[in-house]
């Protein structure tokens, strides 16, 4: 039996009541902390009660630290999703279901985010730029529902100027139903490529055709279908809320597939996880060009893509004994769609060290920021395409980097 | 005036477990001149130095040996004692009548010693309160809203009448707190009959036991236990009550006894509550179609129709050779619940609703000195064979304007769903108590329950999934021995703590045609103990010490979901808990007829592997999850002041440290967010005696609650200047007044008087200010 004391109850209690006046102070040690400046930093605390996301302004994102102990904006609800278009930052809800408050916010002269205004929106699963709009889709996994509903947000009022359905149905082959991956503008379209899934039966991602892939064209504003782009050597394009099509500077597409179809939960993608493209002003994949990465990559696969400039993809992969529809790769590697090579990156952690690595990246200036959470803690990385090597920079203490973007001060 | 506190304490509790070794039973009732009961009198047997004391209608019972004869001493503050000699002769029952005259010297001390049955309680060695719930039945309160006026108790709920309704204590939260109706354990009742349902008039009185829990309360509480105590069978009472107020709200409640004189016993408890719940909220409301928010629009609920009907009827004997109490008893009822909020206020709902039913029977029996002196035997047996519904198949999004936009495919409001379960909850309990001598008694308790749950879907009948089994089986056993002398008593106890869960899983996960189950089995076996002390330093001045080491099985909501939102995780592991309590009450007479109360309690908790509810990856719904440590390091203190039972006041304050305790978390040492830390609670009365009429009194009475505001995150994380979201300070003031006859009460209530806009988790907002009438007939 625990021994029950007086003494010690009381030495409890007044130790607690004095380190509860001074928790507060986190004294620093090692880099200093950096001004609040154009950079936007998302995180979220390391805990598992009560989390929600903070917004940090840093002036750096290459040195010193930051901490969410004091300082950032707290974001309501717990899991959120972030769009900069026309220098303002959006803030969504990814609600129960339910709709959800998007928060707008601009920077101020002194690097402080101001709410402009908070509108409603529904729970989408691709949201994406077009022009000054921000494109919202909220799509069904359900047979018995098979509509995907989108929404235009006039960034300028921050409301929803225009919304319509898609019956996915219509798209898929056989019983099936599209699932956009992700929306892309090109051009003046909206490329959405999708996958095939059953959305039944307890096996809602299942299909029956995992080695084919499409893109179904989109005019816009006004959302109407011009086309179905098919292809049978890759699956998949993208993944669930995960980008697959980079548009670069000529305008050609670039289109990566993870090769991730699955069936009753096992993997039945017979093809690689590899690229293809389809030329500027041409709705067709073009037939010379096919990059598998799975032959250059050792035995990875893509998971995730990033275009950072002149070719250049920064690529996140993962090894193909672990394959799932929902990873994110933890090794990083520069693909150059042009001369089809591939290089990995040096400098970041181990993948076996990475607890989290974020999704929604900026980059500027032929250099990809990335959020990367080890146990020694959460840090920028600044991924230079071209030499394919990465700095460990700035510092988010006590918190766990989920995006990052930027803006301009507005006078 | 020497140590009658504790003389007084041992003789009544003597009283309370009844344990008296004798066979005639005296019953009586003690009124004042006028003929008005007088409740809280002592009734004192100088012979034996054992006694009783009158409940609210003036009323006692003595067992005594027959054949003797005795002399009762009456006493109570303001009148002058009384004695009266009682010839028992072969009488196996005798009736008295007792008036007592008004003292010209009203100088006396018996009010300390003629204590209540709840201030027997509260002279107790567990950190416990009481609530005299007789006090407060003229209110509107149901049990939930009484017990919000209790030191180191807060009750959250989200929304109005038949909201969901949850109780933190200390810092625990939810389950670890346990609720017992007569010492039957309330958690598999169903949503038909719960706090937030049950009227403050089907109790005598509330217990609320912190930290430690007695093991006649037989159940895995982590953090402490509440005990409502129902009616008593002593003589024919009937209770009628009607209120009608703001928010189209109606409740009617109807309490009934008949004791027949060869102790037949009918008893019957009906109530029923109805509101709209229409009660404005200051919400965000959206256009449908733009998006656009219209800040701070004052809107009100529109699909918050709450209603249960209850009934509970009790038949059988009392005072039997074979019985003191054999009971069979039924419980039915039903409830509709809409639902017009999510979590939060931003989710508004327009068709989304529960049902839910009960039928429950029951059977009851209690014996003292049974096959011998000193030997004490209950039991208790029912089954809930209720079932539950969660009905959401409209395809609608709707605004707080109550504006909607339809879709013509099946989908719910928030999740698709027309769900019925049935739980099969059964519960068995015996207790024995067995007095080894006239100092020390041991007590049993073991407390068995079954949970066998079925399931129907409306919509997809043919899914196999609901055909599965989800079976828990619980007992918890405990055993405790009590010393109890002059100026101090203990216990100490230990309990055993048992668990089977049979469950399948889905072998071929995703196929559709040939999935097939494995069955699975899982055993949880703990063992938790502790002890209670108390040591009175004279009879002003007690104080007490407890301790226990508790643990908390999971549920089987937890384990296998709620069927609807909640999804379950059948690995989780049992919670613990090392509780400590210390505490003092000091009793001041200042002059005449004023008597002044303190009591002050420390509280200390070190809580491991909570169980947490936290959201699923895709939002939708909530999984449970063991969390690591965290602590709590509490101070309650409550002040009573009483002159001439005409002027009642009370406050009581807490504070809680209540912190993460995980040396690996970013958060370690910060307070533990949305848990209120800082909050007390005022209450003043005044009666006017003889108002209009000689008899007719007129009481007023005004209560405050406050609540420190506290964040809803980790408070340490965020600049606290950029609009941390929080729940500010609140502030609540009600009042009450009631005038009464010698058989009706009149009643009016205005609750939280100005408007002041109430929160609680996650800024769900609690109705306005709202009116009441009520009206009252006992006989």
């Amino acid at each position: 039996m625990k021994k029950f004391n007086l003494y010690t109850l009381l030495f409890i209690s007044l130790s607690l009541f004095i380190t509860s006046c001074s928790d507060d102070d986190n004294t620093p040690n090692g880099e200093a902390y950096v001004e609040p400046g154009p950079y936007i930093i998302t995180a979220s605390p390391q805990e598992s009660e009560g989390v929600a996301d903070y917004l940090l302004t840093v002036e750096t994102l290459t040195q010193g630290r930051t901490t969410l102990v004091g300082n950032g904006i707290e974001q309501d609800g717990t899991y959120r999703y972030y769009i900069t278009n026309n220098n303002k930052f959006f803030s969504l809800l990814y609600g129960q279901g339910d709709p959800g408050a998007v928060t707008t916010y601009e920077m101020n002269s002194s690097y402080g985010l101001d709410k402009l205004s908070n509108f409603q929106a529904e729970t989408v699963q691709s949201f994406t730029n077009v022009d000054d709009e921000v494109l919202m889709t909220r799509i069904s996994r359900n047979s018995a529902n098979p509509i995907a509903s989108w929404y235009r947000l006039d960034t300028e009022s921050s409301t929803i100027v225009g919304e319509g359905a898609i019956n996915t149905n219509e798209l898929a082959p056989g019983d099936e139903q599209a699932f956009f991956t992700w929306m892309t503008q090109v051009g003046d379209k909206v490329y959405a490529p999708f996958m095939s899934v059953k959305a039944c039966c307890n096996d809602s991602f299942g299909t029956e055709y995992p080695d084919q892939t499409w893109i179904a064209v989109y005019s816009y504003p006004d959302m109407q279908l011009e086309k179905i782009i098919e292809d049978d050597r890759i699956s998949f394009i993208g993944r669930y809320f995960r980008s697959g099509l980079g548009v670069v500077e000529n305008g050609d597409v670039y289109a990566f597939s993870s090769g991730v179809a699955t069936n009753n939960t096992e993997a039945v993608s017979t093809n690689p996880s590899a690229i293809l493209k389809i030329n500027s002003g041409e709705t067709e994949f073009d037939e010379d060009y096919y990059f598998n990465l799975e032959e250059v990559a050792e035995g990875y696969y893509a998971t995730n893509q990033f275009y950072v400039e002149n070719g250049m993809f920064l690529v996140f992969m993962e090894p193909q004994e672990s394959k799932g529809a929902y990873t994110d790769g933890g090794r990083l590697a520069i693909v150059n769609v042009y001369n089809e090579t591939l290089t990995w990156v040096s400098g970041t952690p181990e993948e076996s060290e990475i607890i989290n690595i974020s999704v929604n990246n900026y980059i500027e200036n032929g250099v990809a920021h990335v959020g990367i959470t080890t146990e020694e803690g959460s840090y920028i990385y600044n991924i230079n395409a071209s030499s394919a090597s990465a700095s460990r920079g700035l510092k988010v203490e006590a918190g766990t980097i989920t995006a990052i973007s930027k803006l301009d001060p507005v006078e | 005036m020497q140590n009658n506190i504790s003389k007084w304490f041992f003789l009544l509790s003597c009283a309370i477990s009844g344990s008296v070794f004798s066979q005639t039973t005296v019953r009586g009732s003690v009124f004042t001149e006028n003929g008005e009961p007088v409740y809280g009198a002592a009734v004192i047997v100088k012979e034996l130095r054992t006694g009783a004391t009158t409940n609210e209608e003036g009323f006692f019972q003595l067992n005594l040996a027959s054949g003797g004869t005795y002399t009762l001493q009456v006493s109570y503050l303001g009148y002058e004692p009384l004695n009266k000699v009682l010839n028992l002769d072969d009488k196996k029952r005798l009736y008295v009548n007792i008036r007592l005259k008004e003292s010209s010297n009203e100088l006396e001390t018996v009010q300390l010693t003629a204590k209540s049955k709840i201030q027997q309680i509260e002279a107790l060695a567990y950190n416990v309160d009481v609530i005299d719930a007789k006090r407060l039945h003229n209110t509107t309160l149901d049990i939930g809203h009484a017990l919000d006026r209790v030191s180191g108790i807060r009750i959250r709920e989200s929304g109005g009448v038949g909201s969901e309704m949850n109780l933190s204590m200390n810092g625990f939260r939810g389950n670890q707190v346990k609720t017992f109706i007569d010492g039957i354990p309330m958690e598999y009742f169903g949503s038909s009959f719960q706090i937030n349902n049950i009227p403050i008039g089907l109790a005598q009185r509330v217990e609320i036991y912190k930290g430690v829990v007695p093991v006649e309360l037989g159940a895995d509480a982590l953090g402490g236990a509440i005990n409502i105590v129902t009616t008593t069978y002593e003589k024919d009472h009937l209770d009628l009550s009607y209120s009608y107020g703001s928010f189209n709200t109606h409740r009617s409640n109807v309490n009934a006894t008949y004791v027949s004189k060869s102790d037949f016993v009918i008893n019957v408890n009906a109530f029923q509550n109805y509101s709209d719940n229409d009660y404005k909220v200051t919400v965000d409301a959206a256009n449908l179609n733009t998006g656009e928010y219209y800040p701070e629009t004052r809107l009100r609920r529109f699909h918050d129709q709450y209603h249960n009907e209850t009934f509970i009827g009790k038949t059988g004997v009392v005072n039997k050779s074979f019985a003191d109490e054999l009971l069979f008893g039924i419980t039915l009822g039903q409830n509709y619940n809409e639902e017009q909020t999510g979590a939060r206020l931003v989710a508004v709902y327009g068709a989304r609703h529960t049902r839910g039913n009960i039928v429950m029977p029951s059977i009851t029996y209690k014996k003292e000195n049974l096959f011998v002196d000193g030997l004490d035997l209950k039991l208790n047996a029912t089954i809930n064979l209720g079932k539950e519904k969660i009905i959401d198949t409209l395809n609608r999004t709707y605004n707080w304007f109550g504006d909607y936009k339809e879709y013509d495919s099946p989908v719910g409001e928030l999740n698709y769903s027309n769900l019925e379960i049935q739980n099969n909850n059964g519960i068995g309990m015996l207790s024995i108590k067995y007095d080894l001598n006239e100092k020390s008694f041991l007590s049993f308790n073991d407390t068995y329950t079954t949970f066998d749950r079925e399931r129907y879907s409306y919509l997809q009948t043919e899914n196999r999934n609901y055909d599965q089994p989800q079976k828990t089986f619980k007992n918890v056993a405990g055993l405790s021995f009590t010393y109890e002398t002059g100026d101090w008593n203990a216990t100490v106890f230990a309990k055993n703590y048992n668990q089977n869960i049979e469950f399948t899983r889905e072998i071929d996960p995703g196929g559709s045609a040939d999935i097939s189950y494995n069955y699975f089995e899982r055993k949880l076996n703990e063992f938790g103990y502790g002890f209670a002390a108390t040591y009175f330093f004279d009879d002003k001045f007690q104080f007490k010490a407890s301790y226990e080491k508790s643990y908390r099985l999971p549920l089987p909501n937890e384990l296998f979901g709620d069927a609807n939102l909640i999804v379950g995780d059948t690995s989780l592991d049992p919670e613990e808990s090392d509780n400590y309590n210390l505490g003092v009450s000091y009793w001041l007479n200042l002059g005449k007829n004023q008597l002044f109360n303190i009591d002050a309690t420390i509280i200390y908790r070190d809580i491991d592997n909570f169980i947490r509810r936290t959201f699923a990856p895709n939002q939708s719904r909530f999984l449970t999850a063991n969390v690591v440590g965290s602590d709590n390091l509490g101070f309650e203190a409550q002040f009573r002041y009483n002159y001439r039972n005409k002027l009642t006041a009370n406050i009581s304050g807490t504070y809680q440290n209540f912190r993460n305790n995980n040396p690996e978390s970013a958060a370690y040492r910060a307070r533990i967010p949305n848990v209120p830390f800082l909050f007390g609670n005022g209450n003043i009365a005044y009666s006017f005696n003889d108002v209009f009429k000689k008899g007719n009194n007129l009481t007023m009475e005004y209560n405050l609650l406050y609540v420190n505001g506290f964040y809803l995150n980790w408070p340490l994380f965020g600049d606290r200047d950029e609009g941390k979201l929080d729940i500010p300070d609140q502030i609540a003031h009600d009042l009450n007044f009631t005038y009464s006859t010698p058989h009706f009460q009149f009643i009016v209530e205005c609750r939280n008087i100005f408007d002041e806009i109430l929160y609680d988790n996650f800024s769900l907002q609690k109705p306005g200010r709202s009116f009441t009438g009520k009206i009252r007939y006992t006989l």
